[in-house]
């Protein structure tokens, strides 16, 4: 089945979560008519609630596996099993409606990895094109677009920053307030965590509601600053962002000049429909966009677009959330207030120290225990049933924090994500395999990492501490970067410092994917920024 | 039971209160039988008309076709491990102690879920070492995946999440599984969409954590 085929547009934006947002809000202010495509619902607030076993349990917000499924395996040799890899939601505003909106920046010394670090046996460690300050600019475009509260000069650890936060730090907690006192004690800098959420009224919009559901809930106030509640309400008061939800891409389909002529997708209705543009702008995040370029092989690129030199899908690197776990006698923590992460954090331990046997670091910070709700919470030692797990639940739910990592990972090129060769997705198109072992150097981190927040916890006067050591990566941290390389050398890469493809013409790509390496803080204001500068050169180039 | 059943028969919810109970044991708080849980998973297993609340709490939504369909699938796996897992019980307690689980003294019935628990703990020869390993990860998270779970792990699972998810699901009767931990959770899922939720009172107040007690 096909629909009248739409007009043909100057910019085609494929996906509308951060970053896909962010390049809606700049072209359409700039004056460009744009078509995105968002192959999940359109949701209103009013589609949201605070409803634990929805969101958490029954697939509400992240997709269904049985729906959209994804498989993993740790080595080429294994054969994958369905799994769930860093999922994130398939809805306008993308990862945005799941966050709790934590937005640190990396630091300058995470665009030069390879210059500090040299070669690192196994991994693929290289340089970004690009610096700190020139990304610098843009990451306070997007922190006074969103209204981030924060503290400039907290993190004594932070690279130069050309402007401070465009509101103040959202109120303590008390699990925030315990990390404090715990890095206090030891004598490690501490900050309140950049937030995107309001800390007072901002450019018309009120303060953020303090609901316990937040992390993986969609937000019923629109207060959060996500996407869905800033850039894309900015791109459609343009009244030139033509957003199509559920619309699927399945294929970026290529002329006999190797251009993109058209994506191809699926409508609600089942209609296969051919969107044409002069400049297709991919923003599916790393997984799917990388998965969508497989997707798209044709005469002219056989292996999938962009992809002459077997790169696309490769270096594929995905953080890793562990922590330490602690409770404490003598005070309620109310863990899930503000929705269990508004807190604070540390970069004591980001920077490289040899002495400890491994290179890089990351962000720390208090939160939760899990998810620290009530149908969900759970700590070490929770005993399953009957009796004793209703004792366990009176006297802890309240009572139990994490002190949390992210965990800076290196690319490994055979860490990749590419096309199963048997399981499809409820549309029949194949799915995503991911292929990741954990690099001996991610391991070492992640543990040193972890006896750091025991550190904190018991310095903070935790009664109990546990350790959640890892021994692999298993996409639980959400973030995925690395997929479709930014680099100067097209042998090397798939996209350049402008995030344009190498080998073809007209197609820009503006979500984590194009990270060479991770950084040690969550992704999406680097995202954000990233596609900010990206478009801005863009605006520029065609001005 | 206040709400006319859907789809358990009675011998069958008869025998879930009994094991739900077990697992979240009325005492000086409330417990599963107090809290409706089986009626939540009543309407569970009845169908698609249960799946998501409505997000202001006045019904449930309608499952577009590629979802129905999925859930429906899901279900029918739910429904079949259930009537075998609740028949084992029987079978068990008749054998053991010569009457049907619902008719055990709690003890007795603890000992039979004790066993059943057990049954599943031990990873069959088929399974091998790397998803075995990753159930005994997920075990330990508390967290399970519904799909494959087997009986003993859905009945704890669903238990737990009927007792404290939100009451418009049929459980959490009163917000008394809220109550019994602490949770000052929204009075309705409608308050939430207008905003009248919020944690804000539970933030730090600048207090002294070292003269507080609580």
């Amino acid at each position: 089945m096909s629909a009248p085929k739409p007009d043909s547009t100057g910019f085609c934006i494929i996906g509308g979560g951060a970053s896909g947002a962010t390049a809606a809000k700049l072209l359409t202010e700039a004056g460009h008519r744009i078509v995105l495509l968002e192959r999940g619902p359109w949701r209103a607030f009013s589609d949201f609630s605070s409803d634990e076993l929805a969101n958490i349990n029954r697939h509400y917000l992240t997709p269904d596996p049985k729906i959209s499924p994804r498989t993993v395996r740790h080595t080429s040799e294994e054969e994958a099993e369905r799994g769930e890899f860093a999922p994130t939601p398939y809805l306008v505003g993308g990862g945005t409606t799941h966050w709790a909106g934590w937005v640190p920046r990396m630091l300058a010394s995470d665009f030069r990895q390879r210059s500090l670090h040299g070669e690192i046996g196994g991994a693929s460690l290289v340089d970004w094109p690009i610096s700190y300050d020139e990304l610098e600019p843009y990451y306070s475009q997007v922190e006074w677009a969103l209204g981030v509260s924060g503290a400039a000069g907290a993190n004594k650890f932070e690279s130069h920053r050309s402007r401070p936060y465009p509101l103040p730090p959202l109120p303590s907690t008390r699990y925030s307030r315990r990390f404090t006192r715990g890095c206090d004690g030891l004598g490690w800098n501490s900050f309140p965590m950049p937030t995107a959420q309001l800390s007072a009224p901002y450019r018309g919009r009120p303060a953020t509601v303090q609901s316990a559901f937040v992390n993986f809930i969609g937000d019923p106030s629109g207060t959060r600053s996500g996407v869905l509640a800033t850039f894309i309400p900015d791109a459609l008061a343009t009244g030139r962002l033509d957003l199509r939800p559920n619309s699927y891409v399945r294929e970026l389909a290529v002329d006999a000049r190797g251009r993109i002529r058209a994506a191809v997708y699926e409508d609600a209705d089942g209609h296969l429909v051919e969107q044409e543009a002069d400049t297709f702008i991919l923003a599916c995040n790393a997984i799917e966009s990388a998965r969508l370029l497989l997707m798209s092989a044709s005469p002219r690129f056989p292996d999938g677009l962009a992809n002459d030199n077997g790169l696309v899908g490769r270096y594929l690197t995905a953080h890793e959330y562990t922590e330490a776990l602690g409770v404490f006698d003598d005070e309620l923590l109310y863990p899930w207030a503000g929705g269990g992460f508004i807190t604070s954090a540390t970069y004591q331990f980001y920077q490289t120290d040899y002495a400890r046997g491994f290179i890089g670091g990351g962000l720390i910070a208090a939160g939760s225990a899990g998810i620290g709700l009530p149908a969900n919470w759970t700590l070490p030692g929770h005993p399953r049933w009957g009796a004793a797990a209703k004792n366990f639940d009176r006297e802890y739910f309240n009572r139990g924090m994490s002190a949390g990592i992210v965990l800076n990972d290196l690319p490994q090129e055979a860490n990749r994500v590419d096309l199963d060769p048997t399981v499809k997705d409820a549309w029949g198109l194949p799915v995503a395999r991911v292929t990741h072992q954990a690099h001996p150097n991610d391991i070492a981190q992640a543990n040193f990492l972890v006896d750091r927040c025991a550190d904190i916890l018991e310095a903070a006067g935790a009664s109990k501490v546990w350790r959640n050591y890892i021994s692999e990566l298993t996409g639980n941290s959400r973030h995925q970067h690395g997929t479709l390389r930014m680099g100067d050398d097209p042998s090397s890469s798939v996209v350049d410092r402008w995030c344009q493809a190498h080998s073809v013409p007209g197609l820009v790509v503006v979500d984590g994917s194009t990270f060479p390496t991770p950084g040690g803080v969550n992704p999406t204001l680097t995202i954000m920024a990233n596609a900010w500068r990206v478009i801005d050169h863009l605006l520029s180039a065609s001005a | 039971m206040t709400e006319a059943p859907l789809f358990l028969n009675d011998h069958q919810r008869y025998t879930l209160q009994a094991a739900m109970e077990r697992v979240m044991p009325a005492d000086d708080d409330p417990g599963a039988t107090d809290a409706g849980t089986v009626i939540w998973l009543d309407r569970y297993l009845s169908g698609t008309g249960y799946i998501h609340a409505k997000p202001d709490g006045s019904g449930f939504l309608n499952l577009g076709p590629r979802e129905a369909a999925v859930w429906l699938g899901r279900i029918d796996r739910l429904r079949a491990v259930y009537a075998a897992g609740l028949s084992d019980l029987d079978l068990r307690s008749s054998s053991q102690y010569g009457h049907e689980f619902s008719r055990l003294a709690p003890g007795q019935q603890d000992e039979i879920l004790r066993q059943v628990e057990q049954a599943e703990a031990t990873p069959s020869a088929a399974e091998s070492d790397a998803s075995a390993q990753r159930a005994a990860k997920r075990a330990n998270e508390n967290s399970f995946d519904e799909d494959t779970a087997p009986f003993f792990q859905l009945l704890v699972a669903h238990t737990r999440q009927a007792f404290y998810s939100d009451p418009v699901y049929g459980g959490n009767r009163d917000r008394v599984g809220w109550k019994t931990i602490g949770f000052p959770g929204p009075m309705s899922l409608a308050d939430t969409q207008a905003n009248r939720y919020t944690t804000e009172a539970y933030f730090a107040d600048g207090t002294d954590l070292d003269v507080e007690n609580s």
